[in-house]
């Protein structure tokens, strides 16, 4: 019985102008998306062939990320140039930063598409389940024949689900062919894992809103109060709760600015290079000197942006659209502990090569060839004992409750 | 008539769930943002003084002019607006190993965020059905059986729409902006309150231009349910899709070199490059006056040639001269290695400059991008203010050196034998950085593109909306 109400749910959708427009946006949205990122990851793939270090220069830089076409992240910040020398390391950004409009907006990847659109597109499909049926009279001839309310439910979420994922994974699918053409990007096996994980959670996330849409409708009489309640929820979820969390977490954590670190750094370093042309001096304890105080200075920057971060992200996980985000970044490999972690490597290269360095300039010696910077990506294992797991299963947490609540919502429906 | 129109629809949006809805999520969101932000503001007050302090402590004991452009760069203080508006001021800085990615992952909520996202949704959540709602209600054949004309309904229905949309909006405004005139450490001035009104009006257009759309969706619709899916639709196209692709796009028709490339195409140019050239034209230099003064030729310690210069008037001469000769060969080296360095940043500049204008006028086309470049120009936190910082700073850059130029001469005229360069000097009388904002009128005039799009985009908009209802079909 379950599945003739899906059936039922799926049919009528698929005549009416709801699923119209919104295939249309799916469509449109999702290759665009695709086909954006893929033409900004081709970009910089040409870039990194030109910027590439040669062999035995003191260079830590990753190719782009070809799971960032998907979720862009930090991939930018993780495919800066870590340029080693006696006094520490230099960072070059990349030519992202000459264009000021691409701070201005967010990038157009296929996780904005889901978390912005596609969560809009789920409670559309969900806003109207119980209270339009009520309006419609409809909802009273279904009970009028006996079907149990929990099959009733259950038939409208599996009919809605299946309207709104079937499309959405094909053309996810299609999006995916059309990289799977260009011979420069290879999914290793894992990260094929990755994308399927990727693909799982989006769908997790999708039905949360779908169920949140059918609980506000079965909360209301009216469907316009229903779709007028949805939107302000659903602005809440997606842009106030989490970029309002984390400006709420800098009032609570004091971290220094990036402009005061630098401006500490710069001062070190020019006072240690004066000293060090005073007579009796050493060149080497004074670069030494600016190792040191340049690793404390990152050091209680780390320790205090970590916990900044770990405080943003527990407020803004009261939001689903934030753990999605951090989830399916921290998959892709383009999330905040990404960064975090290469930048621990990156540190730990510049420590085992810089005493070599240093020598070498204060000897005045031929400059030297240093092994190759070495990075693996975090496996699958580690990403989810870090917060993906804790993310996904928040998100199925979110799912369960809001399907559970809707029940009991539609159980004591009055539908009158 | 057109009164009457106005107020039954000021009236019926007063009492509607959405009127309520919207009210309390607003009064919220905007309290809760313009309290945080100010608090954001002082701490970066707080944090821009012992940063202050801490360079005149540098400069104090160790400023010395080979390096002190390390330490001296021109910094932007935080501005009185940042209580309300943030445009480009985040911290991201991609160029520092210690970076702060958050902003990349979640933006910064403020004034312009809460109209372009939240009131344009507002908008078009009490518009969708203005027509068609009424339609299926049955008034719209009542009123016009009652002999009012369509363009009074339309207009009054537009005008009494918009009217009750900033009572929500302006009166959540009045208790952030009570937050920051009680504030005793934020000091708006006149030219700041004049900016916010002027944001403001930009706001009303903005708001009515979606108000206008939602009202021309609805009178192309027979049932409000269409409608609203059209009118989301057309919502997600211009907020959230338009302005995103923009810049990707631009980046595809008008593409820059990579910048880490040039960085260290150009480090290398003024560093090991730069030394070289100095290194050769110095030598050059020195051949030529040793034939002059042959006692150059000579070897002499730092100890001998001060006791010589102290004794010896001919010496003096010849020191001062090779002093003179060397200082204009390293002169002459980072002239012409600054103007090849110049000449190929210029010319990336001028590459990122045409990409960056092209991306802004492709994003034009959403409105949220001309009320957001709006916004940020009149608050002195977008594009045209760093261009601004960017004169400013040059300005001050040129002051300092001929500031230092001038220094140096005077203490090689003292002491020729000490390399004046690599010494501490008492810097305290130098030229120093102050930042002021642009004038109201400079960033009024930045504005006006946006505001005259924004009028042409709520105009066509309101015509299209106006013909359709007039042949709208009532029945």
């Amino acid at each position: 019985m379950t599945w003739t109400i899906a059936q039922k749910e799926i049919v009528s959708n698929l005549v009416s102008y709801k699923f119209f427009v919104v295939l249309l946006l799916t469509i449109v949205l999702v290759l665009t998306s695709f086909f954006i990122m893929h033409r900004d990851f081709k970009n910089r793939l040409s870039d990194y062939q030109v910027i590439r270090p040669k062999p035995g220069d003191p260079i830590a830089l990753l190719p782009p990320n070809p799971l960032s076409i998907m979720a862009k992240g930090l991939d930018e910040a993780l495919a800066r140039s870590y340029e080693i020398s006696p006094i520490g390391i230099t960072v070059r950004a990349g030519q992202k930063s000459g264009n000021i409009i691409f701070s201005l907006f967010p990038a157009p990847d296929f996780l904005y598409v889901v978390r912005v659109v596609l969560s809009l597109v789920a409670l559309l499909f969900g806003f109207d389940q119980v209270s339009q049926e009520k309006e419609k009279g409809t909802l009273k001839l279904m009970l009028s024949n006996g079907l149990s309310r929990s099959k009733i439910l259950l038939g409208k979420w599996i009919g809605n689900f299946l309207s709104l994922s079937v499309p959405f994974l094909l053309v996810t699918l299609l999006g995916v062919a059309f990289l799977s053409l260009d011979p420069d990007i290879h999914f290793s096996s894992e990260q094929t894992l990755r994308f399927f994980l990727i693909l799982f959670l989006t769908l997790v996330y999708i039905t949360f809103f779908l169920s949140l849409g059918i609980l506000i409708s079965t909360l209301t009489k009216r469907a316009a109060s229903s779709i007028v309640i949805l939107l302000f929820i659903w602005a809440l979820l997606v842009f106030v709760i989490p970029n309002l969390g984390t400006l709420l977490a800098r009032q609570i954590v004091n971290v220094p600015s990036v402009r005061a670190l630098s401006e500490k750094r710069q001062q070190v370093w020019t006072r240690e290079v004066l000293f060090s042309q005073g007579e009796g001096s050493k060149l080497a304890d004074h670069l030494r000197t600016i190792g040191d105080e340049n690793d404390r200075l990152d050091e209680n920057y780390r320790g205090k942006f970590n916990r900044l971060v770990n405080l943003s992200k527990n407020i803004n996980r009261l939001s689903p659209a934030a753990s999605f985000v951090y989830a399916v970044t921290d998959i892709a490999g383009t999330g905040i502990s990404e960064e975090n972690s290469l930048k621990r490597e990156v540190v730990r290269y510049k420590d085992s090569i810089i005493q070599d360095m240093i020598s070498t300039v204060v000897s005045n010696s031929k400059i030297k060839e240093y092994p190759a910077f070495g990075y693996n990506y975090r496996s699958l294992s580690s990403v989810f004992a870090q917060g993906a797991l804790f993310d996904s299963a928040w998100l199925i947490f979110f799912n369960i409750l809001f399907f559970a609540l809707s029940y009991f919502a539609f159980v004591k429906y009055d539908v009158r | 008539m057109l009164r009457t129109i106005v107020k039954k629809e000021i009236q019926n949006n007063l009492y509607s769930f959405r009127f309520l809805v919207s009210f309390a999520m607003l009064l919220v969101i905007v309290s809760v943002t313009v309290f945080i932000l100010t608090s954001d503001y002082l701490k970066k007050i707080d944090e821009y003084s012992q940063r202050q302090t801490e360079i005149e402590n540098y400069m104090k004991n160790y400023a010395h002019f080979n390096r002190v452009q390390n330490v001296l760069g021109a910094t932007q203080p935080p501005i009185p607006f940042y209580s309300l508006v943030r445009g480009l001021s985040s911290d991201v800085n991609l160029g520092e190993f210690d970076d702060d990615p958050l902003p990349v992952m979640f933006p910064l909520i403020d004034l312009a965020f809460i109209v372009t996202i939240l009131m344009s949704l507002i908008a078009l959540i009490f518009s969708y059905d203005s027509v068609c709602g009424e339609k299926e209600d049955g008034t719209l054949k009542l009123m016009l059986s009652n002999g009012f004309s369509r363009s009074k309904i339309i207009a009054g229905k537009i005008a009494g729409g918009v009217l009750t949309l900033f009572i929500p909006f302006l009166v959540s405004l009045a208790v952030g902006l009570l937050m920051i005139a009680l504030h005793p450490s934020v000091a708006w001035k006149g030219a700041d309150w004049g900016g916010l009104g002027l944001i403001m009006a930009g706001a009303v257009l903005y708001v009515g231009f979606f108000y206008c759309l939602g009202v021309f969706i609805s009178s192309r619709h027979q049932a409000s349910s269409a409608s609203i899916m059209t009118s989301l639709f057309a919502w997600v196209l211009l907020i959230l899709v338009v302005p995103n692709l923009s810049p990707y796009i631009a980046s595809f028709i008008s593409p820059t070199p990579s910048r880490i490339k040039i960085d260290r195409e150009t480090s290398r140019m003024m560093d090991t490059e730069r030394d070289d050239l100095g290194r050769k034209l110095s030598g050059e230099r020195l051949q030529e006056l040793i034939k002059k003064y042959p006692v150059l030729a000579e070897n002499f310690s730092e100890a001998e040639a001060k006791e010589k210069l102290a004794k010896d008037p001919a010496f003096r001469e010849a020191y001062e001269a090779r002093t003179k000769e060397v200082q204009a060969a390293w002169d002459e080296a980072n002239r012409i290695q600054g103007e090849k360095v110049d000449r190929i940043w210029k010319e990336v500049n001028r590459k990122e400059s045409a990409q960056t204008r092209l991306a802004s006028s492709l994003s034009m086309v959403s409105p949220l991008s001309d009320f957001t470049y709006l916004a940020t120009d009149l608050s002195s936190t977008g594009i045209q203010n760093e261009l601004h910082f960017g004169r400013l700073s040059e300005a001050w850059q040129r002051a300092f050196w001929d500031y230092a130029r001038n220094r140096i001469a005077a203490l090689q005229k003292k002491d020729p034998a000490k390399d004046w360069w690599n010494t501490p000097v008492d810097m305290s009388d130098r030229p120093r950085f102050r930042f002021t904002e642009e004038g109201l009128g400079g960033r009024v005039k930045s504005a006006l593109p946006d505001f005259a799009v924004l009028i042409a985009f709520g105009f066509l908009v309101f015509i299209c909306a106006y013909f359709s209802f007039i042949r709208y079909d009532v029945r």
